[in-house]
């Protein structure tokens, strides 16, 4: 079996891990898997849900009818790609968005998102339209430049541009409004 | 500049953590639309990073890993299987190839009965005659035994003269009544491995 080198690319560890070779696989995990996860864990506010996501994104990569052409995009880019489609998926089938603060493990979600603003800001995040979400979550969340996020969406770069200025200002303004009728109920 | 091309530059500057240059500080300062958003934006920019910081430790638990590793192992298992099969397929091929090929020799050897395909040659010990697929010296009086396998091509053959009852005869295919009551001379060809292949009435015995 060949050794895996460190600095190997994630298509050259995709060629590795489709050859067999389990440490490419390991490696490709441990580099990607983290992020898939919250990004699926954002998008869905469901940690059984993203768990599952993020897993069955790696499930169909080794399957026999992943068809990653590494000459119409990066590994990267089509992995988010699977997850999107199964967030997708999965939103089809039925409301996931089960309040990530009470899904999985209140304390540890309290721990995690934060405050009650944050913690709203995040559902108010989910509510947005998935084109608004996609950026916000890479861009923000994951702090992802735009390159990057053009690159994982398959669009312009003025295009997540103007999409993450679009979702921030619908996310300003829901936070006010969310704001003022907290003020209103609490006065 | 507009308010609306200035908003592009508020945005990015609250996203970086970054003061606004001059000219847009002092817009800022003058446009209560601009002021709004900018600190809206700001205020956006730290509930982002708040939630970004904490969510970093979300990840999935360490049995993800283990069972995808484990998923791995098993379908690279089952991957390889095929050049087993393989073997295994071409190796059955190889036997099938082997058996049909000594079955059809067998059946074109069954289709000449080893009268034919006989020919006597004289020894020391005796007539001793030898398989041959020479049509032209083979003599076409014995019967082949339907259940003792074919002779080989080239197989040496013994022959042995000897009585036997018309009953034994007839089951051997030989056109004989089996409710005669003597017992008939007879010619057997015996194989190299022993076993009677053909039999002859010797009629010139008795």
């Amino acid at each position: 079996m060949r050794p895996v080198p460190i600095e190997a690319s994630d298509e050259d560890l995709y060629r590795l891990m489709r050859n067999g070779n389990p440490d490419a696989f390991a490696q490709l995990y441990e580099r990607r898997a983290p992020a898939l996860h919250r990004f699926a864990l954002h998008m869905t506010g469901n940690p059984a849900i993203s768990e599952e996501i993020s897993h069955e994104v790696f499930i169909q990569l080794m399957g026999p009818t992943s068809h990653f052409d590494e000459t119409r995009g990066s590994l990267e880019s089509f992995l988010y790609g699977i997850a999107r489609n199964l967030i997708r998926v999965f939103r089809r089938q039925g409301p996931v968005a089960e309040p990530v603060e009470t899904s999985f493990n209140p304390d540890l979600l309290g721990e995690l998102i934060g405050n009650e603003t944050s913690q709203m800001l995040h559902r108010t995040l989910r509510d947005l339209p998935e084109r608004y979400r996609d950026v916000i979550v890479l861009c923000e969340l994951e702090e992802r430049s735009y390159e990057d996020v053009a690159t994982i969406l398959g669009c312009p770069i003025g295009t997540v541009r103007s999409r993450l200025h679009r979702a921030r200002a619908l996310l300003s303004a829901k936070l006010k409004r969310l704001h003022t009728a907290s003020e209103v109920i609490s006065a | 500049m507009t308010c609306r091309e200035r908003t592009s530059q508020l945005v990015e500057c609250a996203r970086g953590h970054a003061s606004p240059d001059r000219e847009l500080r002092s817009h800022i300062s003058s446009c209560d639309n601009c002021r709004e958003r900018w600190e809206a934006e700001r205020q956006l920019t730290a509930h982002l990073s708040g939630i970004r910081v904490r969510m970093a430790a979300a990840k999935s638990p360490a049995e993800c890993r283990a069972a995808l590793m484990q998923e791995f192992s098993r379908r690279h298992r089952r991957k390889s299987a095929p050049s087993w099969v393989w073997s295994l397929a071409a190796a059955a091929a190889i036997v099938m190839a082997l058996f049909i090929g000594h079955e059809a020799g067998a059946r074109s050897r069954h289709t000449t009965s080893p009268a034919v395909r006989t020919r006597s040659v004289s020894t020391r010990d005796g007539v001793v005659y030898e398989v041959s697929t020479d049509p032209a010296v083979l003599s076409d009086d014995f019967v082949e035994i339907p259940y003792t396998p074919p002779l080989a091509t080239g197989e040496m053959v013994t022959m042995i003269h000897t009585e036997m009852y018309p009953e034994a005869l007839a089951s051997m295919g030989v056109d004989v009544d089996p409710t005669w009551a003597e017992h008939i001379p007879v010619d057997l060809a015996v194989g190299q491995d022993g076993l009677t292949h053909a039999v002859r009435i010797s009629y010139n015995q008795q």
